[in-house]
C-alpha cells in the first residue's frame, strides 16, 4: 500500500514536471525549429537561482519561486534575440550555440555553488493523512502547481490571441507573417514562457529531489523523448507521452533495480519510435 | 543538416599539392616526440589522435544525410568489447583492437537497418536514445562490465613500463591509416551515392540507389572506426567508465566536427586539434577551462558560418577582395 501510493504520487509528479519542461522546449522547437539543447541547463539554473534567493537574500519561498521564474524567463528573451534568431534555419549552428550556452551555464554553477548536492527547503510542511493513506503536502503542492500551470498553458495556447498566433507560426511561419503576425515578438514570448516553465520546474524539482549542476542533462533527455514521441508540431501529444514516460519512470525502478530499469525505459521508447517513425501525433519534417 | 556538397575542383596548382601538404604535416607531427618529451604532452596528443579518428568517422555518417548522436556510445561499444575480450578471454590486444571495431560495426549495422526508417531529426533522436541504452546496459552489466565503478585490469597494448612514445606512433599510424581509408571511401562510388542520398533521398532512390542499404553501409563504416578508436582508448588508458562515452561525449564529438566544418574532410581533424589542445594548454585555469571551449564555439558560430576551414576564404574575401562580389556563403 505504502509502495503503491509512493509510486503513484511519483508518477503524477514526474509526469507533470516532464510535461512542463517539454512544453517549453516544444514551443521554441515548433515555431522556430530551434533544437534547444541548453534547455536542461536553463532548468538547472532556475533551481539554483531559486535556492540563491531563499538562502542568500532570505526571501519567502513562494516569492523566490516567482522571481526565479521571471529572471530565467527574461533570460529566455535575451537568448531568443541574440542566440537563436540569427541562426534560425541553420541546424548545425543552432546546435553549437546551444551547447556553448549549456557549457557556460553549467560551469558557472559549478564554480559558484560547487558540485555538492543541495536542496531547496520544502514549500509546504506536513503530511496529509487519511486512513492508510499518507502523502506529504510537499508532493501534493508540487503536483497541484504543475497541474494548474498545465491547465493555464492549454487555455493560453488554445483560447488567447497570442496562443493562436503561436500556433499559426508553428504551422507556417511565412504565412503567419503575411497575416500581420509579428513573428519575432511571438517567438520572444514563446522563449519567455518556455524558459520560465523550465525554471519553475527546476525550483519544484529542487525541493522535491535535489539540485546538482548536471541534473539538467537528464531532464533534457526526458524533454527530447517527450517531444519526439509526441511528434514534432504536436502539443497535445506531449501530455500523452509525458504520462507514458512518467509511468515508466515511476514504476520500472520498483520492479527492476539499478540502471537496468533505465535501459528498459529507453528501449521501450526506441521501439515506440520505430513503430511510428514520425511520432504519435505529429508529422514528418525535414530540417 | 543537408548542406553537404560534392567536392569542388581544386583551384590551380597540381594535384599533388594537397597530398604533399598532408604528408608534410604528418612528418612534422611524427618528429614532435623528439622535441616534446613530457609524458603529459604526449598523452594529450595520443588522446587527440583517438578523438580525431572518431570525429572523422562521425563525419562520414553525416555525409550520408544522417545525424547520429550515438557516436560516443559506439566508441564505448568498441572499448568495452575489446577490453572484455582481452580481460576475460585473454586475447592479445593486437587482435582485440580490430575486433572492437568489428563489434561496433556489427551493432551499428544491426541497429542501422531498423533506424533507416527514421529521417532527419527523428533519426538523430532515435540514435541518441540508443546511445543512452548502451550506456545504461554498461552500467547495469555488473561484474562483466564493471558497472558504475568502471572496468579495470585491461591488458595494455605494450608491456607495462613502456614510455608513451610507442603509443604515440601507434595511434598516429592508426589515425593516418583510418584517414586514408575514410578519404578513399568518401570519394568512391559509394561515397558519391551517399552524398546523393543526403541531397535528396527521393531523387536518389528514383535513379536506383538503394537508400536503406547505403545508409546502413555508411553507419557500418563510421561505427567501425569509432569502435577502433574506442578499443585503442581502452588498451591505452586501461580503465573504462561508462561516463566517458555518455551523451556529453557524443555531443563533444559532434562539436569537433561542426567547429572544423562539416563540408570538408579536413574539418573534423582541425576541429579536434583546436578543441582538445587549446583547453589543455590553459589547464592551469582548472575549473574555468570549459569557458574556453565554449568561447571557441561561440567565436566560430558567430564569425565563421562554415567552420574553421572557411577561415582562409573569409580572410581573403574580407581584406583582399573587397571590390569583388564574391562572399563567403552562408548555408546553401
Amino acid at each position: 500500500m505504502e509502495l503503491a501510493i509512493a509510486t503513484s504520487t511519483n508518477f503524477l509528479i514526474l509526469s507533470s514536471m516532464y510535461i512542463l519542461v517539454a512544453l517549453g522546449f516544444a514551443f521554441l522547437f515548433n515555431m522556430l525549429r530551434i533544437l534547444n539543447l541548453a534547455h536542461g541547463a536553463i532548468y538547472m539554473v532556475g533551481g539554483y537561482i531559486g535556492l540563491f534567493i531563499i538562502s542568500t537574500l532570505g526571501l519567502n519561498q513562494w516569492i523566490a519561486l516567482l522571481l526565479a521564474t521571471l529572471i530565467i524567463a527574461a533570460f529566455g528573451v535575451f537568448l531568443e534575440k541574440f542566440c537563436f534568431r540569427p541562426f534560425v534555419g541553420d541546424f548545425n549552428r543552432v546546435v553549437m550555440v546551444c551547447v556553448a550556452i549549456a557549457v557556460i551555464l553549467q560551469t558557472a554553477v559549478n564554480i559558484i555553488a560547487g558540485t555538492k548536492a543541495l536542496a531547496l527547503p520544502p514549500f509546504v510542511e506536513g503530511v496529509f493523512k487519511a486512513g492508510l493513506v499518507s502523502v506529504s503536502y510537499e508532493r501534493i503542492a508540487t503536483f497541484a502547481i504543475g497541474a494548474a500551470l498545465l491547465g493555464v498553458i492549454i487555455w493560453f495556447v488554445n483560447r488567447t490571441k497570442w496562443g493562436q498566433q503561436m500556433q499559426a507560426i508553428a504551422q507556417d511561419k511565412d504565412g503567419a507573417a503575411l497575416q500581420g503576425i509579428n513573428v519575432h515578438r511571438i517567438s520572444a514570448l514563446a522563449s519567455f514562457i518556455g524558459c520560465g516553465l523550465a525554471a519553475l520546474a527546476g525550483c519544484l524539482m529542487g525541493a522535491y529531489l535535489r539540485l546538482g549542476p548536471y541534473m539538467g542533462d537528464l531532464m533534457l533527455i526526458k524533454a527530447l523523448i517527450l517531444v519526439i514521441l509526441a511528434g514534432i508540431g504536436s502539443i497535445s501529444g506531449i501530455f500523452v507521452a509525458g504520462l507514458v514516460l512518467g509511468a515508466l519512470d515511476a514504476a520500472l525502478p520498483v520492479l527492476i533495480p539499478g540502471a537496468a530499469s533505465d535501459a528498459v525505459t529507453v528501449s521501450i521508447v526506441i521501439i515506440l519510435l520505430l513503430i511510428r517513425p514520425q511520432g504519435f501525433f505529429g508529422y514528418e519534417m525535414e530540417i | 543538416m543537408n548542406n553537404n556538397q560534392l567536392s569542388k575542383p581544386a583551384t590551380g596548382n597540381s594535384k599533388w599539392t594537397k597530398p604533399a601538404i598532408a604528408a608534410g604535416v604528418v612528418v612534422i607531427i611524427a618528429i614532435l616526440p623528439l622535441l616534446l618529451t613530457s609524458p603529459y604532452t604526449l598523452h594529450i596528443f595520443i588522446l587527440t589522435f583517438i578523438y580525431t579518428i572518431a570525429a572523422v568517422s562521425l563525419r562520414t555518417i553525416i555525409t550520408s544525410g544522417q545525424f547520429p548522436l550515438a557516436h560516443g556510445a559506439f566508441m564505448g561499444v568498441g572499448a568495452y568489447g575489446a577490453a572484455m575480450i582481452a580481460k576475460w578471454l585473454g586475447w592479445s590486444p593486437w587482435l582485440t583492437i580490430p575486433l572492437g571495431g568489428l563489434i561496433a560495426m556489427g551493432i551499428g549495422m544491426l541497429i542501422g537497418y531498423p533506424f533507416a526508417r527514421l529521417r532527419a531529426l527523428y533519426y538523430a533522436m532515435g540514435s541518441l536514445f540508443f546511445g543512452m541504452a548502451i550506456i545504461y546496459v554498461i552500467w547495469a552489466g555488473g561484474s562483466w562490465t564493471g558497472g558504475y565503478s568502471g572496468l579495470t585490469g585491461i591488458p595494455p597494448l605494450f608491456p607495462i613500463g613502456t614510455s608513451k612514445v610507442p603509443y604515440y606512433y601507434f595511434f598516429l599510424g592508426l589515425a593516418v591509416v583510418s584517414f586514408l581509408a575514410l578519404y578513399r571511401f568518401e570519394f568512391s562510388r559509394i561515397g558519391i551515392n551517399l552524398k546523393a542520398i543526403a541531397q535528396s533521398h527521393l531523387v536518389a532512390s528514383s535513379v536506383g540507389i538503394n537508400e536503406a542499404l547505403y545508409r546502413v553501409l555508411a553507419v557500418g563504416v563510421g561505427c567501425f572506426f569509432a569502435g577502433l578508436a574506442g578499443a585503442g582508448y581502452a588498451h591505452y588508458t586501461l580503465v573504462l567508465s561508462g561516463a566517458t562515452f555518455s551523451f556529453m561525449a557524443t555531443l563533444w564529438l559532434v562539436m569537433y566536427v561542426l567547429i572544423g566544418g562539416v563540408n570538408s574532410f579536413i574539418g573534423p581533424i582541425i576541429g579536434t586539434f583546436i578543441l582538445v589542445l587549446i583547453p589543455e594548454f590553459a589547464r592551469d585555469l582548472k575549473i574555468y577551462v570549459p569557458f574556453i571551449s565554449a568561447g571557441i564555439l561561440l567565436i566560430v558560430v558567430y564569425i565563421m558560418p562554415q567552420g574553421l576551414v572557411s577561415l582562409p576564404q573569409l580572410i581573403r574575401s574580407k581584406f583582399f577582395e573587397r571590390g569583388k562580389s564574391e562572399k563567403v556563403t552562408n548555408a546553401p
